[in-house]
């Protein structure tokens, strides 16, 4: 290899990069801004669904299920407290679910919403169903269980996905309330450190 | 490789989608093809995807082909690759999130499909810009052919529905969407396909006498 090969090579790879990382940082400049837009209209479209009533939704704290980072929030409407909605996770079968939770005052659920999981498709993906979700409705902290069979007081088992359905039902939304009513009643503001950005 | 020295665009194009077809002919990058293709939508926004990073990926190296040099090429070629890639994925996400978030994992695994290395190495380091390009669109299209047809057929007969719409109200072969299906419906398409061509080739064969 002669010195002429030695600066044409480096001339090469200088050039190619320089040109690459250019055409990287201009799309990225352009599509950073609409992709964070995404993500805080699908946080706040799961807000409004999840509780209609609110006229006011507002970021109380993080704290982190699994290790990763979930926040908590207060409801009101004309001043008043009317519920908290809280984000979780649960381990499921190939993904953790990331779960909304709303509950009222009394901390009963009142909805959940799955934002995103990677179950399997046909059967844990069931879990986006409304038969399954909307079992949730009023249940306190103690009916936060599954039952394989019929049930009316606890949660039904999606069948053939029993471990996607414990891991909304017993890790994400039990955990998600036990953490709401223990730093509502108790802390009152506990966890406001964590508000970073 | 015989192509390098046919002219015709169009033939160029078709040997991508019908000869050379990266998964039912020569059966690569099966990976993708299994793992996004178990319903319709992500199906062809993946093969939309590979579509797009051939396709630039072709006309690129065609462009550069003469200013290479041949000990860095590799190199080269990985970084226009993964360039064109992270572009994608970047567009994807800002455009298209919902599908990002299913597909988003396979995209950025587009980086290390053989056909695309294979295809800036063989033809479009030979070749000039027009010919380089049909020859990825060829190839990029017979993609987005194979994992259209596979999702269609996955999410029909798998899940009785099409694009997330309920079409029949039963799942026929539940099967057929879980992972171990998808190595069924790649097996029966890449059979109907080579059976097509084959008999195609046969009615085409006597009347050349």
């Amino acid at each position: 290899m002669t010195g002429k090969d030695i600066i044409k090579i480096t001339l090469n790879l200088v050039i190619v990069y320089l040109i690459g990382g250019f055409i990287l940082s201009f799309v990225y400049a352009n599509a950073s801004p609409r992709i964070f837009r995404n993500n805080q209209e699908a946080e706040k479209n799961a807000l409004k669904e999840l509780m209609p009533d609110a006229d006011s939704i507002d970021k109380m704290g993080e704290w982190s299920p699994h290790e990763k980072h979930a926040k908590y929030f207060i409801a009101k409407k004309g001043g008043e407290t009317t519920g908290y909605v809280v984000q979780s996770f649960g381990k499921g079968y190939s993904s953790y679910i990331n779960t909304f939770i709303a509950v009222n005052k009394d901390f009963k659920v009142q909805k959940i919403k799955i934002l995103a999981h990677g179950e399997t498709p046909g059967l844990g993906d069931e879990i986006e169903k409304d038969w399954f979700q909307n079992q949730f409705k009023d249940k306190s902290i103690d009916h936060l269980k599954v039952i394989k069979g019929e049930t009316k007081e606890d949660i039904q088992a999606i069948s053939g996905a029993t471990i996607s359905s414990r891991a909304v039902t017993e890790d994400a939304v039990k955990n998600g309330v036990a953490f709401l009513v223990k730093t509502i009643t108790e802390g009152g503001s506990a966890d406001v450190q964590h508000q970073h950005d | 490789m015989s192509s390098t020295s046919t002219t015709n665009l169009k033939d160029l194009f078709l040997n991508g989608v019908i000869k050379e077809n990266t998964i039912f002919k020569l059966a690569l990058s099966l990976c993708p093809s299994i793992a996004v293709t178990n319903n319709l939508k992500n199906g062809v926004f993946m093969g939309g995807a590979v579509l797009f990073v051939q396709t630039m990926v072709n006309i690129t190296i065609s462009l550069m082909r003469n200013v290479i040099h041949p000990k860095v090429r590799l190199p080269i070629f990985m970084l226009v690759i993964s360039g064109w890639v992270t572009v994608t994925q970047m567009l994807m996400a800002a455009f298209v999130p919902d599908v990002y978030a299913k597909v988003g994992l396979y995209i950025a695994l587009i980086v290390a499909f053989a056909s695309i290395l294979a295809r800036a190495e063989m033809f479009a380091s030979k070749n000039s810009f027009l010919p380089s390009m049909a020859d990825g669109l060829g190839m990029g299209v017979g993609f987005l052919f194979a994992l259209t047809t596979i999702s269609f057929f996955r999410e029909l007969v798998g899940k009785g529905s099409l694009w997330g719409y309920p079409i029949i109200d039963t799942k026929p072969i539940l099967l057929l969407i879980l992972p171990a299906g998808g190595f069924f419906a790649v097996g029966i398409l890449m059979a109907l396909f080579n059976w097509i061509n084959a008999r195609a080739a046969a009615k085409a064969a006597p009347a050349a006498h």
